[in-house]
């Protein structure tokens, strides 16, 4: 199964991007299985955490303030990481920034890099460029390793490999690693991963991460992760390359103490997770002395300016918003056809497109508010999705084909009904003998034509009542005179 | 100011929050043993003697005291990668420790070593004083007289529940992790 790479600017409407997975029993347990086991561990967490709500407070507070002072603690952070024998590359968008790695791996004559999975190294689309150029890439994530080796797309920020199960893990790592007798034990496909891997770890001189955080006050930066890729990455070669969103930063060391708590809990559903590092800079005799950190702007500085929407950018990238969501649920990750997928993805990949593109994004949710409930750092979702939905109005009034589009004449003709009570009370007549048309004698509409046909396919409509309220009313009003 | 309003101080008795550091290092099947001050020299022999393993490292500036007899060590004065890799374990000291989340912070001093050295080997052994352990995560920030160059924190093996959300420990680094936990005063 492979899909188109996950590029907002080529990517179908979220409807139609949806559609391989609805229909798709396979994925979609995996998915709500994923989600299920996830939420329940989070659920009990939170709930032994009594200070959670004020967490989450200071958390969505020191990253609204980070923000509202984001050039100064991005001069902080280059100023102490180039002090400490680090080097700061400012990148302005996705091209620059894949330019200036490309430029750092020649100068270090690196053909071969191992990478640590970042979200931002996919949103610039760094694998297949590098590739391109001749260097070889090999991710290190065991998620990513599975989509590499099987030529796959990921599904979930946390989890990329979900929509995957085991046997056809096995199917690649045998493939792919020669290994003729692999079970498909998840012990054993993850012992073949280890030792794959670890020729690669102990080999390559050159490592490229992102960064979960970067820390103004000292110039450093912090990894988050499970697997202990990451730690190998960021040990064992000779030159490191991290490459993280400007939005990254926090203040202080301190307030990590914040966003750890909230980051596992929301994450993977711990109280830690099992290895988080924090380098600074070059430290002689441990690590890489060679690091270098490739900051990247992208649409974020443009989105800063935004008042409803810059709290995007608090975005800690836990992916608890999407394990809440019911669309989520259904859908998977494919649907919304970028690397930031759920609810922020809503919200994340049509500002970064400036609204050119994934303009049905902000249309993929019910407005429930779970992801809002759930954010750790309060991002309030369903207010952006709400002022982007006006956005992308006012750009289709601009449109003038709009005549012809069903919504816009839906729309009109509403306008014109509900505007006066007798026109309203006449449609609601009309519609109900229409409708009675296609009622069965159950009371259930099974089947509508042309436009209804869209809802019916799916779903079932409760025929009109014989009277409205206020007919009812009415009646009950004359009977008792 | 900035609303801080969450737990900074926890509230336990220290025996309870030893007891609750305890608990949860079991539970990621860390391996915990409690001696008193004067016996860590015989209390790492006998971890030592019952891992099976014979090559260990050690950071350069653990005490002589811990590098027992029974085993070979290779103390860490710029070994190269292959060299460490070759060792069966280690042996380290830590900064601080978490109750709330189990949680060993290192700041790869002397006595905890370069980072690599508790990367490589599969088997760590950490020599914890109690007076190093605290309850919350923020009382770990207001450990740090200023904030570290390198940090790890390890709250567990590493795992991996990336295939059909099977959680599967020791995908990378140490998938032993053993404790000795030293009853000084606190």
């Amino acid at each position: 199964m492979s899909h188109a790479q996950l590029d907002p600017v080529y990517a179908p409407p979220f409807p139609e991007g949806a559609l391989p997975v609805l229909r798709n029993p396979q994925l979609r347990k995996n998915v709500a299985h994923a989600i299920d086991v996830i939420q329940a561990k989070r659920g009990r967490l939170v709930a032994e955490k009594t200070d959670w709500q004020a967490l989450r407070t200071s958390g969505s507070a020191i990253r609204a303030h980070a923000l509202e002072n984001l050039d100064y603690y991005l001069e902080q952070f280059e100023e102490r990481c180039t002090a400490a024998g680090g080097h700061v590359h400012w990148a302005t968008d996705a091209a620059e920034a894949r330019e200036i790695i490309l430029k750092l791996l020649r100068e270090d004559n690196a053909s071969e890099v191992i990478k640590i999975k970042t979200m931002t190294s996919a949103e610039i689309q760094l694998n297949p460029y590098l590739e391109t150029a001749g260097v070889r890439v090999f991710e290190t994530d065991l998620a990513e390793i599975i989509l590499q080796l099987g030529q796959e797309e990921p599904s979930h920020i946390v989890v990329p490999a979900l929509h995957i199960n085991r046997s056809q893990v096995r199917e690649i790592f045998a493939r792919t690693m020669g290994l003729r007798n692999l079970s498909d034990d998840p012990h054993a496909l993850t012992a073949a991963a280890r030792t794959y891997l670890r020729q690669k770890f102990l080999t390559i001189p050159t490592a490229i991460s992102g960064a979960n955080f970067l820390i103004a006050e000292t110039g450093g930066v912090a990894v988050v992760e499970s697997e202990g890729n990451g730690r190998m990455c960021l040990t064992l070669p000779r030159t490191m390359i991290t490459v993280a969103g400007i939005e990254k930063v926090l203040p202080r060391y301190q307030d990590l103490e914040v966003m750890l708590q909230v980051l596992a809990r929301s994450a993977t559903g711990e109280r830690m997770n099992p290895y988080t590092s924090l380098w600074t800079g070059v430290v002689p005799g441990d690590g890489p002395q060679n690091f270098h950190v490739v900051l990247l702007d992208n649409g974020r500085s443009r989105m800063l300016t935004r008042p409803v929407e810059r709290q995007t950018l608090k975005c800690i990238r836990c992916a608890a918003c999407m394990n809440a969501c019911p669309v989520y649920r259904q859908t998977g990750g494919h649907a919304y056809g970028s690397v930031y997928p759920g609810p922020i993805g809503a919200i994340l990949t049509p500002q970064l497109m400036e609204l050119k593109h994934a303009q049905t994004l902000p249309y993929a949710s019910s407005l429930c508010g779970a992801c809002y409930e759930v954010c750790p750092v309060k991002i309030n979702i369903p207010e952006v999705l709400i002022e982007l939905r006006a956005q992308v109005t006012d750009q289709e009034r601009k449109q003038t084909l709009r005549f012809f589009d069903p919504l816009y004449l839906g729309m009109r003709t509403a306008n014109l009904l509900f505007a006066r009570a007798w026109r309203f009370h006449l449609a609601q007549r009309l519609g109900r003998i229409g409708l009675g048309l296609f009622t069965g004698k159950d009371g259930w509409i099974h089947s509508l034509p042309f436009l209804g046909a869209k809802w019916t396919q799916t779903r079932d409509l409760r025929g009109l009542p014989q009277q409205t309220f206020h007919e009812w009313w009415a009646a009950r009003e004359r009977g008792s005179k | 100011m900035l609303p801080r309003d969450y737990v900074r101080r926890g509230s336990m008795i220290r025996e309870a929050c030893l007891e609750l550091m305890v608990e949860r290092l079991r539970e990621y099947d860390a391996e915990v043993v409690e001696c008193s001050p004067d016996e860590i020299p015989a209390a790492i022999a006998a971890q030592l003697a019952a891992s099976g393993r014979k090559l260990f490292v050690a950071p350069e500036g653990l005490p002589a005291a811990w590098l027992v007899d029974g085993v070979a060590w290779k103390i860490d004065r710029r070994l190269t990668t292959d060299e460490i890799e070759e060792a069966e374990g280690v042996v380290t000291a830590a900064f601080c420790a978490v109750a709330e989340s189990g949680t060993i912070t290192l700041h790869h001093s002397a006595t905890e070593g370069r980072r690599i050295l508790s990367l490589l080997p599969d088997w760590h052994l950490c020599v914890l004083r109690a007076s190093q352990v605290v309850e919350t995560l923020p009382e770990y920030f207001d450990r740090c007289a200023a904030p570290p160059a390198l940090v790890t924190f390890i709250s567990g093996p590493s795992a991996t529940a990336d295939i059909e959300m099977t959680r599967i420990k020791g995908v990378h680094g140490p998938r032993f992790l053993h404790v000795i936990l030293v009853r000084d005063a606190s």
